[in-house]
């Protein structure tokens, strides 16, 4: 059924309103609901008036509750001052540096793999791009961009193609330990 | 040299056209919310040096420009041809522009991110867009200094651009889907690919006779050709849901839609006075009698340059000086009458 004020979205609420006697019933959309009576809805994440600071903020802050309650020490970014809640309550680093700045613990790997669903970048190399640790790096990220596929074909309940991605981490964390030792 | 609006490109029933947007930052700078007002005018001037090295290196011609010293006129105009953003027309700070010469490519300087290298094409093909960005990224890759993280990749403003910074997407046409009120439905749906759709100028606007945004969301952990892919089997199967709708609509309701098709005709080619909103929703019901042959005009007539044509901006930059909005609407109508061909 779709919603007696927009006519676009599912009516998700039955809104009975009484007044002087009358009684008025109407079936909202959650967005309606929310505008026109005293219904307060928790906001919708997609909702277009949720600005993207607030959204991330909440996303962001979710993860300090149990870090505040550590030891916590306030980080500021010693490139250009940003501190880590200010990151929290905008959502927009400060510099380039913010991002080894905020990386305590992996924290921000595990904030972007909450935003984005991924903590480690797969795609392009600038040209000729390299550093001392590409080369070993590069090795640890083809075992985890291994395990991101992993973790997608199982979810996709392709199970041959898991089980081949499987054998494949093992086989090169069996070569990287053996390169160690 | 024919802009990407002028083409007459396959699929362009549904898909109107594709573009690729990279964000970059540079190592010397401080990001958006930290930039000095001077700190940003070095950089608009330090990037706009690209612009003769891009001439030199690619087959086309490019100009850059501060965008402060464009006439009001001119910017909206260029938001409206997606060739600039809101955020950027509106900065306070100083911001600049690179544009190539057939407007396909374009960079802004000192947006959210350092860079935006964009590219945009006619109809479906993703893939040329990002060639296009691709091959500007790596030209602006040996002059300055770009943030990359071996970890993070391109090291953005926003965490949501982190990785590869690549936001790629599809301006589609669905008056078929609309209509049935499905697209709250789709929006749902291609939420749990990584994709959204929103209005015609992107974050937080309203769609415009049926044109709507389809782009990947996720930027991390994944490769840009298996973003583009992800995307592109996403707009072909919007593409076919659209189709199938048009064809139920007209099995169930051709004497219908071709009247209201017809009457749209008659209002744009007659009006005396139209404003933008009218006009683009006729335009859109004429674009669909013309995508499903309804209608047949007796020469070729490229109904994208008109959509965009009608917009206040693009209209004033036409007749060449701003005018309030009762001229504004019979300088519409005067120019629509003009310019759309007869019906044979």
């Amino acid at each position: 059924m779709l919603c007696d004020r927009c006519k676009e979205r599912d009516a998700k609420i039955l809104y009975t309103e009484i007044i002087n006697g009358v009684k008025k019933e109407q079936h909202l959309c959650e967005e309606c609901a929310t505008e026109y009576t005293s219904f307060q809805m928790e906001k919708p994440l997609l909702n277009s008036d949720l600005t993207l600071g607030d959204l991330l903020s909440t996303i962001l802050g979710g993860f300090t509750e149990e870090e505040k309650r550590k030891a916590y020490t306030p980080v500021t970014c010693s490139n250009c001052g940003t501190t880590y809640d200010e990151f929290l309550r905008i959502g927009r680093f400060g510099c380039h540096k913010c991002y080894s700045s905020f990386d305590m613990d992996g924290q921000l790997g595990r904030t972007l793999n909450s935003i984005q669903g991924a903590k480690i970048h797969t795609g392009k190399r600038p040209l000729g791009y390299s550093s001392a640790e590409s080369e070993r790096n590069r090795k640890i990220t083809e075992i985890e961009k291994l395990t991101i596929k992993l973790q997608e074909a199982i979810e996709k309940e392709e199970f041959e193609e898991a089980a081949r991605l499987r054998d494949l981490i093992k086989e090169l964390k069996r070569e990287e330990a053996a390169s160690n030792a | 040299m024919l802009k990407w609006y002028e083409q007459i490109v396959p699929d362009s029933d549904v898909v109107i056209s594709s573009r690729v947007r990279l964000a970059r930052n540079l190592t010397n700078y401080p990001f958006s919310t930290k930039i000095t007002d001077e700190q940003a005018s070095s950089l608009v001037e330090e990037v706009k040096k690209l612009a003769p090295i891009l001439t030199e290196k690619t087959n086309k011609k490019y100009y850059a420009c501060n965008i402060s010293s464009l006439s009001d006129i001119d910017r909206t105009a260029m938001v409206e041809r997606h060739i600039v953003s809101p955020l950027l027309a509106e900065k306070k700070q100083t911001t600049g522009l690179i544009l190539s010469e057939d407007e396909t490519v374009s960079i802004m300087i000192n947006e959210e991110d350092h860079l935006r290298i964009q590219a945009i094409v006619g109809g479906l093909n993703l893939e040329e867009a990002y060639a296009e960005a691709d091959r500007v990224d790596n030209i602006a890759y040996e002059q300055l200094h770009f943030a990359y993280d071996e970890k993070y990749g391109y090291l953005t403003s926003c965490p949501t651009n982190a990785g590869t910074g690549m936001r790629a997407s599809c301006m589609v046409f669905l008056p078929a889907l609309s209509v049935a009120r499905m697209i709250q439905k789709l929006i749902e749906e291609v939420g749990k690919y990584g994709v959204t759709i929103r209005g015609i100028y992107g974050e937080g606007t309203k769609s415009m006779g049926a044109i709507y945004q389809i782009s990947n969301q996720k930027t991390l952990g994944m490769s840009e050709s298996e973003i583009i892919e992800n995307l592109k089997r996403i707009v072909m199967q919007v593409v076919k849901q659209e189709r199938k709708r048009r064809e139920y609509m007209l099995s169930v309701n051709s004497d219908e839609i071709q009247d209201q098709v017809y009457r749209s005709y008659g209002i744009l080619k007659y009006a005396r006075q139209i404003s933008s909103d009218d006009a683009m929703a006729l335009l859109s019901q004429l674009k669909f009698g013309l995508d499903c042959g309804l209608v047949k005009f007796d020469r070729e007539f490229n109904i994208h340059k008109m959509m965009m044509g009608i917009q206040p901006g693009s209209l004033q930059w036409t007749l060449g000086k701003s005018v309030g909005s009762v001229a504004r609407d019979k300088s519409r109508a005067e120019y629509i009458r003009r310019e759309l061909p007869s019906i044979i």
